[in-house]
């Protein structure tokens, strides 16, 4: 039995050893040369610290310089007013789908549940061309509008199932009494359960959030210069501009920053919201 | 009569005035997705080029003629190999690594392989695959170098090798899901009836692999079909890390129809070819959520 226990004691700490070089690798290297100088760059000492952090990269990239042409101030501003607008938007909504989804048992309402889940995988090229026709059509190519209606109409689904998985573990005995004392059905929504559905909420807000801020193939397609997103303003850092590393691993760090400063301090919500959707839905 | 009359007018105003809040957005939404849905497979059926556009019926010929190219096929080829590879070893993986973590003897494992592993949760696959590009660098990378400095001529080309470009590419879709995974198999474990069943057969004398295979994994099959649905979907939607990494190349090697779709629409400017395309990636994501979907179906509806 002893023996037994020393071998599962290996095997943890073998995979402990080779799990902590994967994952600490790619961020490790992410941050210590953002930090570091061209010339430190050059000699490809990638796993020393930085002799002197260069905290300018940040500026640099923020701003733009001369080795760095895509500033991204502007695309972090616009990811921030669409990711924002869009989460919340998008959970309020989705707590209303979510709340119709789990009360009412219709055939109808179970026709609206098959089209609420096949919505949830559905491919983004499968509806792009007319998406982008649509937009270009009414104009709202040009502003943060256009792409805001755009992945509300794809998150919305989502949102709504997340939401209704969690309004169908609530007892039913709170709106019971409320309908009781006379309230309608929405008075009801509004006043009894959205107060007691914050947490549900908060972990939809975040699960959305992540996604609209990391999403790229729609930011790719509908995006123009006005409205980049950072992740349009990233994937140039890559593409048709070459840009020296320290710059780029800067500019990824302020692209990841937002997203994973949220996971690091609500990451039990965004965990719950994963389940949540994944398991019971 | 009025006092009837007006509870009755108040009874159809409480049902319109729900059908207006609770049902008509969710409903609106739909309708819009839907509709692009539909509109786009009329476009797949017409005669789109260029900037002109032309909604004069064609019939299957863009489908035709995706089918006459070889890089139509490249890509089947290549969404096979995410299919299996991006599904396969993630899943396995997050099963040993998950009971690995139920049998952990050192306190506090758990807390850190899990943030250790999930924060790439919250990366996106633009500034991953920015970093993991230039790890997998063959001259000036993270890897080669490193590998280097121990001495060793390292053998790798990575992504440069048309051959193998893709199985790299993969591995990144591993390293970014691995987390995700884990956590979904651990959460199917932690019901009482799985923690009852593996107890009895602990009693019985029955080995650790043995309560694996015979207890654990026949009975966490509805986790399991979710995890693999999630992955099987996310694999068959990957576009970020080929475009990032290799934007499809060396040459078209690592294109897949994701990337072609976008190749074929915009860049060749072939609109109903390229919806063609979104068709078949959708009819295939049909396809492999059914099950899920009747999955959920049933437990929602309980």
């Amino acid at each position: 039995m002893k023996s037994k226990n020393i071998t599962l004691k290996l095997i943890v700490l073998v995979v402990l050893v080779v799990l902590t070089c994967a994952y600490i690798l790619p961020i490790y290297v992410m941050m210590t040369n953002s930090l570091k100088t061209l010339p430190e760059i050059t000699q490809r000492t990638y796993l020393a610290l930085p002799r002197q952090p260069q905290f300018k990269n940040y500026t640099d990239a923020l701003f733009g310089s001369r080795d760095f042409l895509i500033p991204m101030k502007r695309p972090i501003i616009n990811s921030t007013i669409i990711t924002v607008s869009v989460t919340f938007l998008t959970a309020f909504f989705g707590g209303i789908g979510g709340y119709y989804l789990s009360r009412a048992k219709s055939t109808f309402t179970r026709i609206i549940f098959i089209l609420v889940g096949i919505a949830l995988y559905l491919p983004y090229q499968a509806v792009i061309i007319p998406l982008t026709t649509i937009t270009a059509k009414t104009g709202l190519i040009n502003s943060h509008l256009g792409l805001i209606l755009c992945y509300m109409i794809i998150n919305v689904p989502l949102a709504s199932v997340l939401m209704g998985t969690f309004f169908l573990g609530i007892p039913r005995e709170l709106e019971e009494a409320a309908e009781v004392d006379g309230a309608s059905k929405i008075q009801i929504f509004f006043k009894v359960v959205v107060p007691i559905s914050l947490p549900a909420y908060a972990s939809v807000a975040i699960i959305i959030f992540t996604q609209v801020w990391n999403e790229f193939f729609i930011g790719l397609t509908l995006v123009t210069p006005k409205t980049q997103t950072v992740q349009v303003a990233m994937a140039m850092t890559q593409g048709s501009t070459i840009s020296p590393y320290n710059l780029q691993m800067a500019a990824s760090l302020l692209t990841v920053s937002v997203p994973l400063l949220i996971f690091l301090f609500l990451g039990r919500y965004f965990i719950r919201g994963v389940l949540a959707g994944a398991l019971k839905g | 009569m009025a006092a009837i009359k007006k509870h009755k007018l108040r009874r159809m105003w409480a049902i319109l005035s729900e059908f207006l809040v609770f049902t008509l957005p969710l409903l609106l939404f739909l309708l819009i997705l839907y509709g692009t849905l539909v509109w786009n497979f009329y476009v797949s059926m017409a005669d789109w080029v260029n900037i002109n556009v032309d909604y004069t019926f064609t019939g299957l010929k863009w489908y035709k003629f995706l089918f006459g190219q070889s890089r139509f096929w490249v890509d089947v080829q290549n969404n096979l190999k995410w299919l299996i590879l991006g599904v396969l070893p993630t899943a396995m993986a997050a099963i040993l690594l998950a009971y690995l973590l139920e049998l952990a003897p050192f306190r506090g494992v758990e807390a850190y392989v899990r943030t250790l592993i999930l924060y790439p949760v919250a990366m996106s696959f633009v500034v991953t695959g920015t970093i993991w590009s230039w790890m997998y660098q063959p001259e000036k990378g993270v890897f080669n170098t490193i590998l280097g400095s121990l001495g060793i001529q390292s053998p790798f080309t990575f992504t440069n090798n048309p051959d193998m470009a893709t199985y790299w590419l993969i591995v990144i879709f591993i390293w970014q899901y691995l987390g995700f995974s884990v956590i979904i198999v651990q959460s199917s474990f932690r019901t009482t009836e799985l923690q009852e069943m593996i107890e009895a057969a602990t009693v019985d004398g029955a080995s650790k692999i043995k309560i694996l295979f015979s207890v654990i994994i026949p009975n966490i099959r509805a986790g399991l079909m979710v995890l693999v649905s999630l992955l099987l979907i996310s694999s068959l939607k990957v576009f970020d890390i080929v475009w990032i990494v290799t934007r499809t190349g060396p040459g078209i090697a690592t294109d897949v129809l994701a990337t072609n779709m976008i190749v074929t629409a915009y860049d060749q400017r072939l609109a109903s070819a390229g919806a063609a395309i979104g068709v078949i990636i959708f009819l295939i994501a049909f396809i492999l959520v059914i099950p899920y979907t009747i999955y959920a179906f049933r437990k929602w509806f309980e």
